[in-house]
């Protein structure tokens, strides 16, 4: 089926665009918490909320209403839901103000506490009002396949309730996640920010359960966020990029559960796809990703190796040659590798092969003098500036040769006037023009 | 089978009935096999308590009690895999749900998804650098959800899924008891013998490591303890009611004391306390009411109960000894 398809058929519209907007409103949410570090206080109010949700079918049940009346039945539990979870959210900080409790143990404690007082509901539900508990049971897992037309619209009110309220207070809701005490002083009220944020990750997990469940409605608040924050460091584009995340993942959800064709539930699917789409970020995302940081410090790894070896031939003398054993046995570096990093020498035209053995070239002297004389500074700079003992200089020389700049070389030729031996007694090779 | 002796019998009769029972199975009038429904349930509910209350105590006190929270949620993918192995052994399940599952298949599994699902959040967060409440949230969600498609695609109804975290007391057996006895006495060995060991990693890692103690060793020890404590009740009480097994007793324990060893005992008496009174309610709900509750949900209920009730306690008598304090201090004294 194409995807476009999703979005028309009266069937499916429903599901994935009530999914992708709910997805959407959840990682905004998620990403303010996210940088928070309180991603898991989603987890312990989205349980919390299931014995809402049940308190709130038997209200209708007392009130007379059927298990065929969705929607009165659906506001009845989105209410009931909204308040326990709430009432969740105030006992965590009671615990934790009032008798000091740890921050993990108050949020545990209350999540299996309020689902224990849901599950005695939901028997209660089962035994006395049997109709009315695959209503219930809905709300575990969600159920997004049987929404109608009206949860789009219900999904949309969300999204721009929540959107609109971190448009409308974006700067103190950037100001105290990232520097509280700052926006003390600012005079921002952090206390109503604060609890302007939980109402609305109340609001985000309630409406969402119905489409992910109570037991996985965290992952939506949590894998977005984790997601963005690969690719940014900028507050308003991580919010947008958790966004379109989120929505990709309602949409992902939706897809796979209908084209893997064998009836997989939506909601752990959206769940799945949310983890791999931030299990890529993680590997693969420029600068921050695995991948390139692991690229990055091998690229550094070969550079080094390649300057330590210009430095060994230099240190034989002019003219001298080394063998491939030889190095091999100064160096202590892997053949493959070291192999390898000859070879880029050579076709940099720094290092040649002859029958005698691996010599530099004129170039490679000079850069081999370069990093020498790198060394050496540092050795003065450490020694004369810092005071440090001259027998513990060489190592930190051993790595700063390969990570100075031109310009700092230039400052610290300043600094040291120029200076012609190091703390070893050993000549420092001029600096060439 | 006899008559179940509890049928019909309210809150303090339960008691006077259990206490006769009691008074057979120590003097060997009553046996093995005269074990009734709620006994059964009394033994599961109470080893689990008290498993619970020996690593919760260490977890409350290691700060790692999201990580359980973690586990009790990944446990589903254990289970599922054991649930497969055993299908494969057995053929059909019809008509046998969770009870088929063979036992040491089931413990082995939960203790190596426990295990993976602690080693997954520590690399996330050692190795990739993903601040820890994310990095925890993320593999839990990721691999209860992964069970929960296993389940559907294996079972083709989300029925074990729904079980596993309702549970069901009902369905438990006299077997059950066995699976829960050798958990509770593993994890009683264990911390005894670990003792001295657990409590320096916990309180003092530093000099732990400088003593030559891994604390990563016993972190993952525990780990494995709460893993078998959380497959072992399950079939009881679902994954995630364990988690107040777990927690409550020690969080309410903690009002009162915060020596370790006094902790490990109130911990496990609020436990034990709270699976008494559980079932001996849920048996007065159904004699006298005529209300089919879950027991499960009913322990949860108590425990938070005997939390609330504790922490007023501990309030009230804080407040008295305050205003008996400013009394001294005035120069009166309501000492009498």
């Amino acid at each position: 089926m194409g995807v476009f398809h999703y979005f028309t058929d009266p069937v499916l519209r429903a599901p994935t665009i009530g999914t992708m907007l709910m997805c959407a409103s959840a990682a905004l949410v998620g990403v303010i918490f996210f940088l928070r570090k309180q991603s898991l206080l989603g987890e312990a109010l989205s349980h919390a909320a299931y014995p809402g949700v049940i308190f709130g079918v038997i209200a209708a049940a007392i009130l007379g209403f059927t298990d065929l009346q969705e929607t009165a039945l659906t506001s009845f539990i989105l209410w009931g839901a909204f308040f326990t979870a709430l009432g969740a959210l105030f006992s965590i900080y009671f615990l934790e103000t009032r008798i000091k409790m740890r921050s993990d143990a108050a949020l545990c404690f209350i999540l299996a506490l309020f689902y224990g007082v849901g599950v005695l509901l939901a028997s209660h539900v089962q035994f006395s009002l049997t109709s009315f508990y695959r209503q219930v049971q809905v709300y575990l897992y969600g159920q997004a396949a049987t929404m109608t037309d009206i949860y789009i619209l219900i999904y949309a009110l969300l999204l721009a309730l929540i959107g609109g309220v971190i448009w409308v207070f974006y700067k103190e809701f950037q100001i105290i996640t990232f520097d509280r005490n700052y926006a003390e002083t600012l005079g921002i009220n952090t206390k109503m920010l604060d609890a302007l944020l939980f109402v609305l990750i109340v609001s985000a997990i309630v409406i969402g359960i119905r489409s992910v469940g109570v037991v996985l409605m965290s992952a939506m608040l949590v894998a977005p966020a984790a997601a963005a924050r690969q690719f940014t460091n900028n507050f308003s584009k991580m919010l947008l990029l958790g966004m379109g995340i989120g929505a990709l993942s309602g949409f992902l959800g939706n897809y796979f559960s209908v084209e893997l064709g064998v009836a997989l539930p939506t909601g752990p699917m959206i769940v799945l796809s949310a983890s791999f789409l931030c299990f890529l970020s993680i590997l693969f995302a420029p600068r921050r990703g695995i991948l390139w940081r692991m690229i990055r410090s091998t690229i550094f790894q070969s550079q080094r190796q390649q300057e330590n070896i210009l430095k060994a031939v230099w240190r034989l003398g002019k003219g001298k040659s080394a063998s491939f054993e030889n190095l091999k046995r100064l160096l202590g570096a892997n053949p493959l590798e070291l192999w390898f990093n000859l070879n880029r020498l050579n076709s940099n035209g720094w290092i040649i092969h002859d029958f005698t053995g691996y010599h530099l070239t004129s170039e490679g002297e000079l850069f081999a003098a370069k990093i020498v004389r790198l060394h050496r500074l540092w050795e003065v700079y450490l020694v004369d500036y810092l005071g440090m003992g001259v027998e513990k200089v060489h190592h930190s020389a051993e790595e700063m040769e390969h990570i100075l700049t031109p310009e700092l070389e230039r400052e610290l030729t300043l600094l040291l006037k120029d200076p012609k031996q190091d703390p070893h007694a050993q000549p420092i090779p001029p600096l060439e023009v | 089978m006899e008559r179940n002796p509890y049928f019909g019998a309210d809150f303090f009769h339960f008691f006077s009935v259990l206490l006769h029972r009691l008074f057979g199975f120590i003097t060997g009038n009553l046996g093995w096999d005269n074990l009734v429904s709620d006994e059964v349930q009394l033994i599961v509910l109470g080893g689990i308590g008290a498993s619970g209350a020996l690593v919760g105590t260490f977890l409350v006190l290691r700060k790692m009690t999201m990580l359980a929270n973690g586990i009790s949620h990944t446990i589903l993918l254990g289970i599922v895999i054991a649930y497969f192995f055993s299908l494969r052994s057995i053929g059909s399940f019809e008509g046998h749900g969770t009870s088929a599952i063979h036992l040491p298949t089931l413990l082995a599994a939960a203790i190596l998804t426990g295990v993976a699902t602690a080693f997954l959040t520590e690399f996330f967060t050692k190795t990739l650098r993903l601040q820890e409440d994310a990095s925890t949230g993320l593999i839990f969600t990721f691999l209860f959800a992964l069970g929960i498609v296993l389940v559907t695609v294996l079972t083709k109804s989300s029925h074990i899924g729904t079980e596993a975290v309702m549970g069901n007391v009902d369905a438990l057996q006299r077997e059950d008891c066995w699976l829960v006895f050798v958990i509770l006495t593993i994890n009683a060995l264990l911390i005894a013998l670990f003792f001295k060991e657990y409590q320096l990693t916990t309180f003092d890692p530093a000099l732990a490591q400088a003593l030559g103690f891994s604390t990563v060793g016993f972190n993952y020890l525990l780990m494995v303890q709460v893993s078998a404590t959380i497959v072992g009740a399950f079939r009881a009480v679902g994954v995630l009611m364990v988690l107040a097994f777990i927690t409550a007793p020690v969080l309410t324990a903690r009002l009162l004391t915060h020596r370790l060893k006094t902790l490990l005992f109130v911990a496990i008496g609020y436990g034990v306390a709270a699976s008494l009174i559980g079932v001996a309610l849920a048996r007065h709900f159904l004699s006298v009411y005529d209300l089919a509750l879950s027991t499960g949900g009913i322990v949860v209920t108590v425990m938070g109960m005997l939390f609330l009730g504790t922490l007023a306690y501990t309030m009230l008598w804080e407040n008295r000894l305050r205003v008996l304090h400013k009394n001294l201090l005035n120069g009166e004294s309501d000492l009498k």
